[in-house]
């Protein structure tokens, strides 16, 4: 069996090595019956580090994290937690799996008291650390609040909550900002952080890679191996090719030409285009005479480095390939492209009880269309999903679907829509096949197309020669493309996807944006939900929602370029980037300074001014500021702004 | 110690917030008392008869008079004329009585006569009664209207123990009690242990290092508190509803209650550990439960009638011990000195039970075969 070369512990970050390590870990291998799960993994972890696992699904991750939570046994290797096999070290780990499992009918109080007693806490203990840590997690004005009614940040939080209650040494954590939002993922990546310096050791794996930058080190695992470990930035220039993010109003147009030469890699985002190089300066002269040729507009042309999402997706398509985009059978429905629009709702309105879910909603979504509906969990868009496709009834407004405007949930306009709800909607028990057949019978699919389009979804999934698997067999990242699949079979002039790619892994996630690109080409209006912000890019509009009101409305570029004040991104050495970022907090309002990846950003509102006093305060912190420089709102900076500000505007803190 | 309270404390509290599992606990048991209490009735009273009578005289009337005097009779709506065997048949009677012409005039002559009578013998149970009832009501007819010359040598006066009125719920309320406290609190048991894996939460249960005994005991004393209250309700209301008072020491009841709601949370936790879901626990729980605490633990069928192999099967279900203990603190009143084996069977079952659920929880982890996932 080949190895993985193990960490020269020397090798990565000095500072660390002379701290004791907290997990070792020596060809671990674990096997479900024939099936190797993990296959070989070295690492340590040192105390005080915060440490990723990052790789698509069915790399092995949460079975990793079985074995350091003590819950399975491998079946080959050395594992050693607090040098003590995991079951024994069991005391001195918090763990925080993959699905939440606080309990969902106690209250934040007793799930918490409930962990404190089964980890021997003594009551004097409990008075003394049970407020300080609630008050830490923002968590203490919901103690009496029933787990299940909490949102998902704070239910991530309550379990954090739970896991820190006897103060253990090292941290599990399994994805634990998945279907967060991102204002409570930022809070919560601030509490590791300062964790961490605390000298508490963190094993994290997300599917975020924007939030993976932030780990001090990253393993990148595929298949049951790891491929790289090293910190995120030497990971980035591991890779060894240079990104370029171009502008310009026929970006999409440029999009095939650029192939071949310095250029590795195309990318089509909502309003711009990015691109790998092997070498900036040729990639650039390279995009600049394509584009003087063919005479196309060229507005803008960065030069950046490579995020993480460059690499895992690189890696991983070096391993397996490309899915092809095949053209979809049937006619091109170019006839689709009319003027009115594909969906249309006017103060749309829907209460729960006393609750307003969604309040006076306007929005036009045209054919052709990538309509992205954005907000944190709870703030209403999976309901406006429900009321535009008609399943649920709104309590006031009107909505015009595909020129329909009264019997919603007739059986012609079925045919004309699509869905894809967050949940599978494929049958685990049927195959592949199956699945899909049953899907084109009961949109009533013309016989003659029936087979080429099954057999569509089939070759642009990748699953030629599996189609015979059972639906439960394959992983997320596959079930959501076939279920995708499922969704168009019937080549709706309508698609509605909620959250189709939460918990999907780079590639994936990015080969469904694609599919979803071609349907959009076809002249297919397409409502999207979802909480990557990274995602929301690949929209054409975009809305914001909170607390079931619209925020803001417009293409990726406009929002951003509506935020008031200025990105001010500040380089620090890694060590020094939390106490700069407790510093700043305490000096401007905290919701202006966020950690993103490796970096600060700081949104000042006249930072001609006010950028001496900035230097100032640092250097007299003794804070040593490497690098600043302007960078344009990312669309994160944007949400967290908007939210806050509108939250502000209602008068209550968050 | 302190964490099987923790996880008794924790149990408790899911249990108070879940209306689904009040309402087993509380409402459920005591329907079932009061529906097996008040509408199962093992022999058949009010049965309808026809009496035809061809002699029409003061006496034949006075015989008449004697079968309906009981409550047991009371006659079917027919002619007098029509044949019997037609009332039976379209089954507006269960028995037919005919008293032939010659009846009154060959009594007084000190002659033998025969009164026919005809059962429907389809409910075998309740043809015996109804023909022992006739017999006995003939006899007690002849012997009050001296018509007996000579009165047998030998003579059986029989006199029932413990129930004298042979009041049917005396029989019944107590053989339920043992039904409703296993059925209930072994569902609620195991509900409570498959939530967790339906949940996820038993991931958490795993990581924290609490120990399967800790874990078992925790949930067990937990629903064995919830069972103990749920005895008092369902025992507190039916000695009410039907009027059942402590025949004698009430201190095996006490304690066998007690093992016998142990050993109930004991096999819920069993079938909960060994489930892989809410139904299939659920529908383990109450198929055994009612097949074994209602067809083989001699509540409604005498226990001695279970053939050999099955006997056997018999001897592993404590509520066929639990039955006699109840059976004896509410209506034979012996004490310990009768029911001390069937406390003991209990106490060893319970043990039994604990040792497979230990078992079945191993050490804590999870298996390789299911639960890997990716």
């Amino acid at each position: 069996m080949p190895r993985s070369s193990p960490p020269d512990p020397a090798h990565h970050n000095a500072s660390r090595s002379a701290a004791g390590v907290v997990v070792s870990v020596e060809d671990l291998h674990k096997c479900y019956g024939n099936r190797p799960a993990v296959a070989g993994l070295d690492f340590r972890v040192s105390e005080g580090e915060i440490f990723g696992l990052i790789g698509p699904d069915g790399a092995g991750k949460t079975t990793t994290f079985h074995i350091l939570a003590g819950v399975i046994e491998p079946s080959g290797g050395q594992v050693r937690v607090l040098g003590l096999p995991p079951r024994e070290a069991r005391e001195r780990v918090g763990y925080l799996t993959q699905q939440f499992s606080q309990y969902p009918d106690l209250s934040v109080e007793e799930n918490l008291r409930y962990v404190a007693g089964l980890r021997l806490v003594s009551p004097a203990l409990w008075r003394e650390r049970r407020t300080p840590l609630l008050r830490r997690l923002g968590l203490e004005p919901f103690a009496d609040r029933l787990a299940s009614q909490l949102s998902g940040g704070m239910k991530q939080k309550l379990a954090l909550c739970c896991a820190l209650i006897d103060r253990p040494r090292l941290l599990l954590l399994d994805e634990p900002t998945t279907g967060v939002d991102p204002i409570s993922r930022r809070d919560f990546w601030d509490v590791l952080a300062t964790l961490a310096e605390e000298g508490v050791t963190i094993v994290i794996a997300t599917p975020d890679l924007v939030e993976a930058e932030r780990c001090h080190r990253i393993a990148l695992l595929q298949q049951g191996r790891i491929e790289s470990l090293d910190t995120p930035a030497a990971v980035k220039q591991g890779l060894g090719l240079s990104r370029l993010e171009l502008r310009g109003a026929a970006s999409a147009a440029a999009e095939p030409l650029l192939s071949g030469g310095a250029i590795v890699d195309v990318q089509t985002f909502g309003d711009r285009l990015d691109l790998l190089v092997n070498d900036a300066a040729t990639g650039e002269a390279q995009v600049r005479e394509l584009f003087r040729r063919q005479g196309l507009p060229l507005q803008e042309l960065l030069v950046t480095a490579p995020t993480l999402e460059n690499v895992v997706v690189i890696s991983q398509r070096r391993r397996s390939g490309e899915l092809p985009l095949l053209p979809f059978p049937g006619v091109q429905g170019s006839s689709r492209r009319r003027a009115d629009p594909a969906i249309a709702a006017r103060g749309l309105s829907r209460r729960f009880g006393a609750f307003e879910a969604v309040r006076q909603l306007t929005l036009e979504i045209r054919y052709g269309e990538i309509f992205g509906l954005l907000g944190a969990n709870g703030a209403g868009k999976t309901t406006t999903i429900k009321m535009l496709c008609g399943l649920l009834a709104p309590s006031s407004g009107e909505i015009v679907l595909a020129g329909e405007s009264k019997l919603l949930r007739g059986p012609d306009l079925l045919r004309r829509i699509g869905y894809m709800s967050q949940k599978f909607t494929l049958y685990d028990d049927l195959s592949i096949r199956e699945n899909l057949e049953f899907y084109a019978g009961v949109y009533g699919i013309p016989g003659p197309l029936r087979q080429p389009r099954i057999d569509w979804v089939i070759a642009s999934c990748g699953l030629k020669g599996q189609e015979q698997l059972l639906t439960a067999k394959l992983p997320g990242g596959w079930k959501q493309r076939v279920a995708f699949g499922a969704a168009v079979l019937h080549d709706p002039e309508v698609l509605f996807l909620d959250e189709p790619t939460s918990g999907v892994d780079p590639l994936a996630r990015r080969q469904f944006w694609s599919l979803i690109n071609a349907f959009a080409r076809r002249g297919t209006a397409i409502l999207v939900t979802t909480h990557y912000l990274e995602e929301a890019e690949q929209c054409n509009r975009l809305c914001f929602m909170v607390a079931g009101e619209k925020v803001i409305e417009g293409s990726p570029g406009a929002i951003k370029a509506a935020q008031p004040g200025q990105v001010l991104e500040l380089v620090l050495p890694q060590d020094q980037l939390q106490s700069a970022t407790l510093l700043l907090r305490r000096h401007w309002q905290p919701w202006r300074v966020s950690r993103f990846g490796d970096r600060l950003h700081l949104v000042l509102d006249d930072p001609e001014r006010e950028v001496e006093g900035l230097q100032l305060l640092l250097s007299q912190a003794q804070l040593s500021l490497e690098g600043l420089r302007r960078v344009p709102h990312s669309l994160e900076d944007a949400f967290i702004g908007t939210v806050q500000r509108a939250q502000a505007r209602e008068g209550g803190p968050r | 110690m302190r964490r099987i309270l923790a996880q008794c404390r924790k149990e408790l509290l899911q249990f108070r917030r879940d209306r689904l599992t009040l309402g087993l606990a509380f409402l459920l048991p005591l329907l079932t008392l009061l529906i097996f209490g008040f509408a199962i009735r093992l022999e058949t009273k009010v049965i309808p008869i026809v009496v035809q009578d061809f002699d029409r005289s003061p006496l034949s009337a006075a015989y008449t008079d004697r079968l309906f005097a009981t409550d047991q009779f009371r006659p079917a709506r027919w002619r007098g004329d029509d044949p019997v065997a037609d009332a039976i048949d379209r089954g507006l009677a269960k028995a037919a009585v005919i008293i032939p012409p010659e009846f009154s005039r060959r009594l007084k002559a000190g002659q033998p006569v025969e009164v026919q009578v005809l059962v429907d013998g389809t409910d075998t149970n309740n043809a015996r009664v109804i023909r022992n009832s006739i017999q006995g009501t003939t006899a007690f007819f002849l012997s009050e209207k001296e018509l007996l010359k000579n009165p047998p040598p030998v003579q059986a006066l029989t006199r029932l123990w413990f129930n004298p009125g042979r009041k049917e719920s005396l029989y019944i309320v107590p053989g339920v009690y043992a039904v409703v406290l296993w059925i209930f609190p072994s569902l609620l048991a195991a509900i409570a242990m498959v939530k967790e894996k339906d949940k996820g939460t038993i991931l958490q249960v795993y990581a924290s290092g609490i120990r399967a005994p800790e874990l078992l005991l925790g949930k067990a004393l937990a629903y064995l508190l919830v069972g103990v209250s749920m005895a008092v309700v369902v025992m507190g209301l039916g000695g009410l509803i039907f009027q059942l008072g402590f025949a004698g020491d009430p201190t095996p009841l006490l304690v066998g209650t007690t093992l016998y709601l142990a050993a109930a949370v004991l096999f819920g936790l069993l079938l909960g550990v060994r489930s892989a879901n809410q139904n299939a626990a659920v529908q383990g729980v109450s198929l055994v439960g009612f097949l074994s605490a209602l067809l083989l633990s001699g509540f409604i069928y005498p226990l001695s009638n279970i053939p050999p192999p099955l006997s056997l099967v018999s001897a592993l279900i404590p509520a066929r011990y639990f039955i006699v203990i109840s059976r004896d603190a509410f209506v034979r009143g012996t004490g310990w000195a009768g029911v001390w084996l069937d406390v003991l069977m209990i106490l060893a079952l319970a043990a039994l039970l604990y040792l497979l659920t230990l078992r079945s929880l191993g050490s804590l982890q999870l298996a390789d075969g299911g639960g890997g996932g990716p």
